[in-house]
């Protein structure tokens, strides 16, 4: 019953958001930790930019995106003389927007994490003689892990539910740009509500599995590692 | 051994910070050799200097030489990882992520050396048969006994213990102090304290912290004779004192010795040895010019009055010479004044009540 659309649509969103959550727990870590720790003034400024997308339309976030995507602006023009393509309507530029758009759902985890890791761990692993590399990844890590895994959970979910910013600088191309979300859409405005419905039931039910695992589960954890 | 002491390792330091609206300086050496023990009033700086020497905080300015090591100068910091230390924090700081064994693993596969393998550590501090169990499942004490062990396995230079037993139920701690005295005859050791106790079984050594500032450093005995320093107000001064010739006495159960040749009783349950050492606080003599004679003070001992002085508005401190060894008395203005006691003068020091140090 699903076309072959669909499965493409179903793909797509798959592989976006894959990608979206690698990148975001390869940058966010650090911006985490500068975010708890930094005493330096400009840091709220950064804090309210990082959560600038959970405020924002994401029509005004997709609007100036595409504005700084369009060859006549900096970014745009190198990105095209690097590439040779503009990121506009393609999925490289989709991969940038929602990189930007679910990053406040990465980092606001870990950020809360970092606040509550108790310093005193790292004293103590620096007497023994670790260096900040293995302090990281022999104490902090550890003790953070359920965080990271809800961090990169809701990141996950979150790339999947997007549909304003793909509306503004994705379109609707088969198979380069047409997400789950947008795909939905067209079955709606074809009146196609047999598919309609396949595709939501879809996205709700993963969504609810997910959220329960984070709140059940893994917070849990995370409380009994900060508490123990 | 004249070359020997050429030899002898010291820790020389200068280090200050303000922080909080109060200014620490800490400049004094002592010699990397045994127990260095840290006294002081609480939120005198204890911690900080512990802190300062393990390069935890980077607030200080100044310099920290340790043996021939440059640990900290205008010019240079040595990162804590990078000196062969190890700590013992008030709290156990266990990693909760870990399980016991897994906490002591990671402090030592790395490049250090430790002393001591873990089952050796198992063995003197009895904890064989909590590796299995995660740390979640020990008691206080248990938790620190865990954490001593891991800070020796790290420990090859120098081992920091910030009040370590002041957590520890008495079992805990009966274990815990003759194996930090042997230890720190491999490893020296800074251990602060509040305990006079622990103090005077273990070091051979003190620093006197005051306000942030070294008030003195000097063996033990001589700095709680010094009564121009600020031990003098502590409530529980006093001296310790060496007994020899014990011989347990089974029909009155008590153990008799000698203090500089004169004969004293203690009440000690079992105890092996020729000789042993004992605290007399300053409150728990009692002077008299002529002997007691019905009177359940077992404990005369003939004494010179060496010095007086004046401690507080209604008290007074004498130094009283027994032959070799000192004995302080806390006494009443009143009743130096009705006794008309003067210096050098032969009196009777009664002792009320000893504590045994071994």
């Amino acid at each position: 019953m699903l076309t072959e659309l669909d499965y493409s649509a179903f793909w797509l969103t798959l592989k976006l958001a894959g990608f979206t959550t690698i990148i975001l727990l390869i940058l966010s870590p650090a911006l985490a930790w500068w975010l708890a720790r930094s005493k330096l003034f400009f840091r709220p400024v950064v804090e309210a930019f990082v959560a600038l997308p959970l405020v924002l339309p994401p029509t005004v976030l997709g609007f100036y995106l595409l504005l700084s995507f369009s060859p006549n602006n900096i970014f745009g023009r190198f990105w095209l003389n690097f590439t040779g393509s503009t990121l506009a309507f393609s999925f490289s530029g989709l991969l940038i927007a929602s990189v930007i758009y679910s990053l406040p759902f990465v980092v606001q985890p870990l950020q809360s994490a970092f606040v509550n890791f108790d310093k005193a761990h790292l004293e103590v692993a620096a007497t023994m003689g670790f260096n900040a590399r293995e302090r990281f990844y022999k104490i902090v890590l550890p003790m953070t892990l359920p965080s990271f895994i809800i961090a990169g959970a809701l990141g996950f979910a979150h790339t999947i539910g997007e549909f304003g910013v793909v509306l503004m600088i994705g379109g609707n191309i088969p198979g380069e740009t047409q997400v789950l979300s947008i795909a939905l859409f067209d079955h709606v405005e074809t009146l196609q509500y047999k598919q309609a419905h396949m595709l939501s039931i879809t996205l709700l039910v993963f969504s609810m599995t997910l959220l329960v695992l984070i709140y059940g589960v893994l917070q849990k954890r995370q409380r009994r590692l900060n508490n123990a | 051994m004249p070359e020997l002491i050429a030899n002898k390792k010291i820790m020389a330091f200068d280090l200050s910070t303000q922080n909080n609206e109060m200014l620490f300086h800490f400049k004094g050496e002592i010699a990397l050799l045994g127990v260095c023990g840290v006294f002081g009033d609480s939120g005198s700086g204890k911690t900080t200097f512990a802190r300062a020497v393990a390069g935890l905080d980077d607030g200080f300015i100044g310099q920290l030489q340790f043996g021939d090591d440059i640990w900290q100068s205008n010019a240079h910091f040595l990162k804590t990882e990078k000196r062969k230390i190890g700590m013992v924090f008030q709290e156990p700081r266990l990693f909760p992520h870990l399980d016991v064994n897994a906490n002591l693993v990671i402090a030592s596969n790395k490049k250090r050396k430790p002393l001591y393998s873990i089952a050796q550590l198992g063995k003197a501090l009895d904890f064989n048969d909590l590796l299995a169990k995660k740390t979640t499942q020990l008691s206080g004490g248990q938790k620190q006994r865990i954490a001593i062990a891991r800070a020796i396995l790290t420990a090859t230079d120098l081992l920091i213990m910030d009040e370590p037993l002041s957590s520890l139920d008495q079992h805990s701690r009966n274990i815990l102090l003759p194996f930090i005295k042997q230890l720190s005859t491999r490893l020296p050791i800074i251990y602060i304290t509040h305990s006079m106790k622990e103090l005077f079984y273990l070091s051979g050594q003190m620093i006197l912290i005051s306000h942030g500032k070294i008030e003195a450093i000097g063996s033990p005995q001589a700095l709680f004779l010094d009564t121009k320093l600020s031990l003098v107000k502590h409530d529980h001064y006093g001296l310790f004192l060496y007994v020899t010739d014990l011989l347990w006495d089974s029909h009155y159960a008590v153990m008799k010795g000698k203090i500089d040749g004169q004969a004293v009783m203690l009440t000690v349950s079992e105890y092996k040895g020729e000789s042993m050492k004992v605290k007399v606080e300053s409150r728990d003599v009692i002077i008299s010019r002529a002997p007691l004679h019905a009177s359940s003070l077992q404990n005369k001992l003939m004494v010179t009055i060496e010095k007086i002085e004046s401690i507080s508005q209604w008290s007074v401190l004498l130094t009283l010479c027994i032959k070799k060894q000192k004995l302080l008395a806390k006494i009443t203005k009143k009743s130096l004044l009705e006794l008309k006691l003067q210096e050098k003068e032969l009196i009777f020091a009664y002792i009320k009540a000893v504590s045994i140090l071994g």
